[in-house]
Parts: C-alpha cells; structure tokens; sequence
C-alpha cells in the first residue's frame, strides 16, 4: 500500500493498458517518485509493473513516461521525483515509420 | 461478440501462431478448413498448442513489441484467454529480462498438469498447474558456461523442449547458438550433446557448445533416438544425443529450421532446407522434403506446391507440423503467410489458408 503522505499523482493510461485497470483512462497513485508511483499502479492493478518495466528494472524501449510534459528519460528517468498534484502519462513510442 | 467455440470429436485443429495473433483452423475431413477469426492480435505469437491431457487447454506465446510478453491459456479455443497468476519472468533486479518467448510444450503424459515453456534470453521455465504458476528451471539458468553462450540471429532463445515420455528426470532442451543439452536429474544439472553436430562459423568446427540447432525432434517409441535440423545439416542421434551422424545425404542445402516426422513409421521425416543467404526456397520450387528411411535418402515433395521465378518462400523452425491420423497430415507454414496442408503424408498438397499475417508456428491436434 502506498504511503498516504506520499504525494499524489494522476497516471494517464494508453489504450492497451486500460482493460488491466477496468477500461480506467487514468489511476490515482501516490509515491515519491516515478518508480514508486508504478509500484502502487501495480499494487492496484497486478501485472503494470512488468508491462512497463523490465526485470532488470530499467523501462521497456518503447515505453515513454512523461511528468507533466518532460519525459522523465530526459529527467532522472523512474528516479525522477514527483510532486503533488502530479500528472503523469504512459505513451508508446510511435510505431510504423 | 463472436460464437463460443466447440468441435466434435475427431476434429483436426490447427494452432496457427503469426505477427499478429493467432489463427484456429478446424476441419473433420481435413478436405475443407474452417478458418476462426484471430485472437490475441497486438501479439506476436510465436508458438501456439492445444494440450489434450487434462480436458483441453490452448496455449499461446503471446509477445509484445511494447509491453511485457507472457503466455497465455484459453478453455474455449481462443475465444476468450487468461494470463498466469504468476507469469513468466526472470527474478525482479536479475541482469536478465524477458524478450521473447519461443515455446510452449505439453509435458509428459504421466504428468498432465506439466507445461513447459522456452525463452529468450535461455531459460525453461515449468508450471505443474496448467499455467497459472510459472517457475525458472534454476540448474539451466545457472550453468557454469552461460556466460559464454552468443545468440543465433533471432536471439539467444530456447526453441525445443523435448521430455522423456518414460524417465521423468530426462529432458532435452535446445538452444540457438548454443547447441542441445540433456539433463538426468530432473534439470539440476545440464550437459551439451552436440558431438558430432558442425559449427561452420566458429573457428572450431566441432566445439562442446556453440552450435546452432535449429530444431529438435524425438522418435515417438525409441525414445534414445533424436532427430534435428541445424544451421549446419540435418543429423540424428540413436543414443539420447551423446553423438550425431549427419543426415543429410542428397539434401540439396546444410541450412533449414523445421522438422517433423510421421507419428505412424518415425523413419519417415519431412524437412524444409532453403538457400541459406536469402532463407527460402533452394529452387524455384517450394519444396518439402521426405525421408522414409531416416535420412538414408531424402525425396522432393512438389506436387500442389507453388512454382516460378516469383516463389521465394521461407519457413521458420515451428512451421512444419504433422497430425496423428493415419495417414498423417503435413503442415506447412510459411512466413509470407501461406499455410499448406497434405492429407497424404506430403504425397500431395493444398493451400488451404492465404493472406495471412507471417506464419512463426504451426501445431496440430485432434479433438
């Protein structure tokens, strides 16, 4: 369970997540930084974590994770520290060309 | 939503493993095919089975290019599927991360709650429920030469799974570049079997390890004789895999991935060899090749297969299936999405599927 002092955040679901969060578009987690906020998306909704992350920890390739409108890998990537009120979005890297 | 899905029995299934999902294909006669609408379609299903030992269960190697991959299992023949309560994953902090996975194998009959499961990077992994619980094969993981283990072109994955069907310690496993391993106490220890299979790339033609098996197969009542097609030949083991003899003999090319034999006379095996630069067809003709002597001498099997400047066909290491009616039934799928069946052994053959997304893998059962 998150730390109820933790800050607040709103994490912002891409489509093929959503039915693993009954069809939610977006999650309310708490935790310090980016990677904790996975963990308690995880705690919620078991199995985010390793769609999101490798086992080695680090983010799958084609995963992008942006803090308001940074991508946190520009940032300190999933150590990146979150705010409250933060507002988080989970997109897939374009594909097709 | 679509019609929940059920055959009489004696149904001949196809599990038909693409790019983008995976396709079931039924027919009584084995004349006509019915074709399902595809599930799991953000995937790529790289392997794709029908276990009948405990009720029936289908399995998926559903891969992601985004997400993670993981297996998954359906009661109703893909009309609708489940994921594992504990999935397939390296221990959470390993330097090791899940890429793909190659295979899922039934285990033995003995034990028909066992599914084993094959990955890249090299691991097997075991459920003693039906998939719901996966477990790592820790012996293999930890193998003193791991470190020295390099990938074949499609990655360092664990494609064949073959368990003794009598001796619940023995299992061969078979991994792309590193060669064939057998353990005999129930996989905490691993031992290479490659004496004898070539490594025309390395140095060392005839290293411990390092060879690249393309596919590996077992004699279904002489359960000491093995069967695999290689990077480097065609060869076979009468002795559990402690030595090979090469079987290629009038093959036209050392180099193809799949193989399969006849459940009915297992001296009678079906290959696919292909030039090995531009990975299809060796001719202008899509050819499958039979042997009905083990190897001694290897017929061309053309008849109903397509012809022409224009046929470059290629098929992957589990695009070759048979089915256990007599006479068997031949399968083929290639990786522009044709999918071929004989109903005659490989005598003759009949597109029966086009259009389809690239063919990984093709299985069979019958209902």
């Amino acid at each position: 369970m998150a730390d109820g002092a933790a800050p607040a955040a709103t994490i912002r679901l891409p489509g093929p997540l959503r039915d693993r969060a009954g069809r939610r578009t977006e999650v309310a987690t708490r935790g310090t930084t980016v990677r904790a906020l996975i963990v308690d998306l995880d705690q919620q909704f078991p199995g985010m974590r390793f769609e999101l992350c490798e086992e080695t920890g680090n983010l799958r390739p084609f995963i992008n994770i942006f803090l308001g409108n940074e991508n946190v890998r520009d940032l300190q990537g999933l150590d990146t520290p979150v705010s409250d009120g933060g507002i988080v979005h989970i997109l897939l890297s374009v594909a097709g060309g | 939503m679509a019609a929940k899905r059920s055959y009489p029995k004696g149904t001949v299934a196809l599990s038909v493993g693409t790019k983008r999902g995976v396709f079931l294909l039924t027919s009584k006669d084995r004349r006509t095919w019915k074709v399902e609408e595809p599930s799991l379609v953000g995937y790529r299903v790289y392997h794709a089975a029908v276990d009948m030992r405990n009720g029936t269960r289908m399995y998926a190697a559903a891969n992601n290019d985004f997400f993670g991959s993981g297996v998954r299992y359906s009661d109703d023949f893909g009309h609708t599927w489940k994921e594992p309560e504990k999935g397939i994953a390296f221990v959470e902090g390993s330097s090791l991360s899940l890429k793909n996975i190659w295979i899922i194998e039934p285990g033995r009959p003995s034990e028909p709650d066992t599914v084993y499961c094959g990955v890249d990077p090299a691991a097997l992994f075991v459920s003693h429920d039906r998939g719901k619980t996966w477990a790592m094969n820790a012996g293999l993981e930890n193998h003193h030469t791991r470190g020295r283990w390099q990938p074949g072109a499609g990655g360092l994955c664990l494609h064949s799974i073959v368990a003794h069907p009598d001796n619940p310690r023995r299992i061969w496993v078979a991994i792309s570049a590193v060669g064939v391993m057998r353990t005999d106490d129930g996989g905490q220890t691993w031992t290479f079997c490659n004496k004898g299979t070539r490594a025309d790339f390395l140095p060392d033609k005839y290293p411990e390890f390092g060879q690249c098996v393309h596919r590996l197969i077992l004699h279904p009542t002489r359960h000491d004789v093995l069967y695999q097609q290689n990077h480097c030949s065609t060869y076979l083991s009468d002795n559990a895999g402690d030595t090979w003899t090469e079987i290629r003999s009038n093959l036209p090319s050392d180099f193809g991935f799949p193989m399969a034999l006849d459940p009915h006379d297992p001296k009678t095996l079906y290959t696919i060899v292909e030039n090995p630069e531009g990975r299809t067809n060796v001719t202008n003709q899509f050819t499958v090749y039979r042997t009905r002597n083990a190897g001694r001498h290897w017929q061309r099997l053309t008849k109903g297969l397509p012809k022409g400047p224009a046929v470059r066909l290629g098929v992957l290491r589990h695009g070759l299936s048979t089915d256990s009616r007599d006479p068997c039934g031949v399968y083929v799928g290639t990786n522009t999405g044709q999918l071929f069946a004989s109903r005659d052994r490989g005598d003759s053959w009949r597109l029966i599927a086009d259009f389809l997304p690239p063919i990984y893998s093709v299985t069979t059962a019958v209902l």
